[in-house]
């Protein structure tokens, strides 16, 4: 994977080997699904829409009465349009280049930001750090976590480069 | 002159809260990156990098900070702002 700054632009530019934009095109469409799908209780969905109010169940239910829909619409579509921008052919080997600006490349984060709550959810990343309780059945959920951490890292220094 | 005094104190409490009385709140999560979330303060709120920042090392260190005040409306459509970029954010009735 390569992110990198456009020529003469705003926005990122991201080279993804079909494997990962596979990968990434496949997990798009599992977070579009959760999304669609995903039970009232699942706890992941918990994590992409928090309750509004701590103290107070009755606002929290009519804030989500208000809100939910258009989240969900909004967090589908950045998912969609990453699964879409990922799509490879069967047999197709070569590289994936995608050109985002700004507005895009926020579609990307956020997008990136509710793969990993959920992959935090199913692999019960809990506290900071915290490597216990480690299964083999985790591994590649993890592995998927670790990578969408880095492909969102990777963007925001070309995004928003400090001077250190 | 004492009665004046405390009278003019007790009106000038009752109008900071009655102005601000709502707060968005930020809760850390050991999830989003650091980077992720000064950028989101920057870019939806327009803080300056250096407000941005604080706010996010406040949100890291403590465990959550206020990141707006004012109507109670305003906040909730914060709060869905966040929510949105996915971050957790509750709406609180700021303490007197």
């Amino acid at each position: 994977m390569i992110v990198a700054g456009r020529s003469g632009g705003e926005g990122v530019r991201i080279v993804l080997e079909a494997e990962e934009a596979m990968l990434l095109s496949e997990l798009a469409d599992q977070v579009d699904s959760v999304l669609l799908l995903g039970e009232a209780d699942d706890p992941a969905l918990g994590r992409l829409l928090p309750n509004a109010y701590t103290d107070d169940a009755s606002s929290s239910r009519e804030f989500a009465r208000y809100t939910r829909d258009s989240l969900v619409d909004g967090k589908r579509q950045a998912a969609q349009r990453v699964r879409d921008a990922t799509a490879v052919e069967d047999g197709d080997d070569t590289v994936v280049q995608i050109e985002l600006d700004q507005s895009e490349a926020w579609g990307w984060l956020t997008f990136l930001t509710d793969l990993r709550l959920i992959l935090a959810e199913r692999v019960g990343i809990i506290e900071e750090g915290d490597d216990a309780a480690d299964e083999t059945r985790d591994d590649y959920l993890r592995a998927a976590y670790e990578w969408a951490g880095f492909v969102q890292g990777s963007m925001l220094e070309v995004l928003d480069p400090t001077d250190s | 002159m004492t009665a004046t005094l405390e009278q003019h104190d007790t009106a000038t409490t009752t109008n900071v809260v009655a102005e601000e009385p709502w707060r968005t709140i930020v809760w850390d999560d050991p999830v989003n990156l650091m980077t992720y979330v000064s950028y989101v303060f920057r870019s939806y709120f327009g803080y300056p990098r250096e407000e941005a920042e604080r706010l996010m090392l406040r949100v890291h260190t403590e465990g959550r900070a206020v990141v707006a005040t004012g109507n109670r409306e305003a906040m909730e459509r914060h709060v869905q702002a966040m929510h949105g970029y996915g971050l957790q954010a509750t709406v609180s009735r700021a303490e007197t």
